[in-house]
């Protein structure tokens, strides 16, 4: 047959036409019925402009006998696409195609790991953003191979090397289980939509090595992983509120990691002192406060986005602007355990250090810590090693740090809050009080010989704590220079916004990816 | 009828309210201690306090019912 242009473009119409229909109609409205939208909704969502790759792409259907049933478009939509003016590699799988099935049955993979999609995030060296939805593994490969394969036989090492490159974002909308959860946990940020689930192996899985019945909610549900786990960084309300949090987490990062994150005009005025933060903290130093207000109060108006707020509850994480400068911005919580440091806690001050460290953003921590977490439940939880680890991150990171000490700093969990391996630059509120311990369990514990010696023992007990609180009081720290200095809290937003200036502007000689590799215990 | 919890696992210090007492948004019901620390439970709802659920002493969990409220 002769060759016919006006076939051939007909041709292609035909095929890119019936890619769009998905699954098919039937599979689209269950998901409705759901709640839940389809890939190319979301993708459409996310970006302005999409230039689709692999739209032609098919899925041979089997069926459990292994006959092959249908020919449906492929299980994932990948391509170019640009994101509030950015170019950005997106991703994600189509449910309605074999439950987003791994896409062994192409001769390269779109997307998922060491896909076309995460290949164009690491060439062009900019962010990829995905829609993680997909049962991860699927026996029916075998059929369709004639042979089971050995799954080290593939790499997870460009979604790994992604992680020191470019943003890596990520949306759980709906199941994710296995490598699809896999994929989706080696982000730099991650939000689910509430009902979304996310397990290593599913309800059939968990019945057959457990014995045990489950549903897929009670099993690994968005609110448990955001609140308990920390598989999860955020949880959205809908699908439109989880593009919405990844597009404002992607606002504050670079395209990669050898620019800068993006500084932003700022109207809002450096100096702009505010009463409130002189009210915050109450006077009764038993007394918890809204440590975010504080955030909120030296932060450019309407600029701090919470990351992880239902887990590790004793510290948050928050990305912010000073002055207009993209920063991550760290506090000890003191409604939670005080803000004592415990192990979730820890692993959370790690996961957001590096991230900032990747990106170049300053880090500005306000302290208020009891220390490290004690009793037995947080032995075993393995505090003390997880705390080091905590430590370990800020002494390794490499951006500026300016602390704002607020309250307590006591303990190991102190050293966790600033660096004075770096600049050590710490400034502290008139409230604020420091040591090895906190004076009431440390006399105790320091004097128990004399204590029970003296006459009135109590009493004796009251005036060594008395002394100790005296001496303890910043003023005389700050006289021997162990601070750098004291501040009106008022004075917070502008003094961090005079440092960060010169401090966001030597990370310009200081970019590139972290080449060296340090084991941590 | 609206049930406070409390917000943290501790003892609980002061119940700064009693039956029949009416309260508003923000009041103060309970005053839990844990790490030293006093943490105040409060009214989330207006109301009238229906009944104390904890006592002076007691220890609590996140989440226990602490006073109801109608």
């Amino acid at each position: 047959m002769a060759f016919s242009w006006a076939e051939q473009i007909e041709e292609l119409h035909e095929r890119r036409t019936a890619a769009l229909e998905l699954g098919g109609p039937e599979r689209i409205a269950r998901r409705r019925q759901q709640g839940r939208g389809t890939i190319r909704e979301r993708v459409a969502m996310l970006t302005s402009r999409f230039q689709e790759v692999g739209i032609l792409a098919r899925y041979p259907e089997i069926d459990s006998a292994g006959g092959h049933q249908e020919s449906l478009p492929s299980s994932y939509v990948a391509g170019l696409g640009e994101v509030d003016g950015r170019a950005v590699a997106v991703g994600g799988e189509d449910f309605t195609v074999g439950a987003g099935a791994p896409q062994m049955y192409l001769d390269r993979a779109k997307g998922g790991m060491g896909g076309f999609v995460e290949d164009l995030a690491h060439e062009y060296r900019i962010p990829l953003m995905l829609f993680c939805e997909g049962i991860g593994g699927d026996v029916g490969g075998i059929d369709l191979a004639g042979h089971s394969y050995l799954v080290s036989s593939h790499s997870w090492g460009r979604s790994i090397e992604l992680l020191s490159e470019v943003p890596v974002i990520v949306g759980i909308l709906g199941a994710a289980a296995g490598g699809t959860a896999g994929r989706a946990v080696l982000s730099h940020f991650s939000v689910a939509s509430k009902g979304s689930v996310l397990f290593a192996g599913g309800p059939p899985l968990v019945r057959r090595a457990l014995g045990r019945d489950i549903t897929k909610e009670e099993l690994g549900d968005a609110e448990m992983h955001t609140r308990e786990s920390g598989a999860i960084d955020n949880i959205a309300e809908d699908e439109a509120d989880a593009v919405r949090q990844m597009r404002t987490f992607l606002s504050y990062l670079p395209q990669n990691v050898w620019e800068m994150p993006p500084r932003i005009p700022c109207d809002d005025p450096v100096d702009r002192r505010d009463d409130e933060l002189l009210e915050v903290v109450p006077e009764n130093r038993r007394r918890p406060y809204k440590m975010r207000r504080i955030l909120e109060l030296v932060a450019d108006r309407d600029s701090v986005f919470e990351v992880g707020p239902g887990w590790g509850r004793a510290l948050i994480t928050c990305l912010a602007r000073v002055d207009g400068i993209p920063v991550g911005m760290i506090a000890n919580n003191p409604m939670h355990l005080a803000g004592a440091l415990d192990g979730p806690a820890a692993e959370k001050q790690v996961r957001f250090i590096d991230m900032c460290s990747t990106f170049h953003l300053p880090l500005v921590y306000f302290v208020d810590v009891p220390g490290f977490m004690v009793g037995p439940d947080a032995e075993r939880g393995n505090v003390v090693r997880k705390g080091m680890r905590a430590i370990q991150a800020l002494h390794e990171s490499r951006v500026p740090l300016i602390s704002v000490h607020v309250r307590k700093a006591y303990g190991m969990a102190g050293q966790a809050t600033a660096s004075i391996d770096k600049l050590g630059m710490r400034v502290a509120w008139p409230s604020a009080e420091w040591g090895d311990m906190p004076i009431e369990g440390g006399v105790e514990a320091a004097f128990r010989r004399e204590i029970d010696a003296a006459e009135d023992p109590e009493a004796f007990r009251l005036e060594a704590e008395q002394r100790l609180l005296d001496a303890s009081n910043p003023w005389k720290t700050a006289e021997a220079f162990g601070i750098e200095d004291i501040i009106d809290p008022r004075e917070t937003r502008q003094v961090v916004a005079s440092f960060l200036n010169p401090a966001f502007a030597s990370m310009a000689s200081r970019l590139g990816p972290r080449n060296h590799w340090r084991m941590r215990p | 009828m609206a049930t406070v919890t409390s917000p943290v696992a501790g003892s609980v210090w002061k119940i700064e309210v009693a039956v029949g007492d009416s309260v508003e948004v923000g009041d103060e019901l309970v005053i839990l201690e844990s790490m030293k620390m006093e943490i105040p439970a409060e009214a989330e709802d207006s109301g009238t306090v229906a009944a104390i659920l904890c006592e002076e002493g007691g220890q609590v969990v996140e989440g226990d019912p602490l006073v109801e409220l109608a």
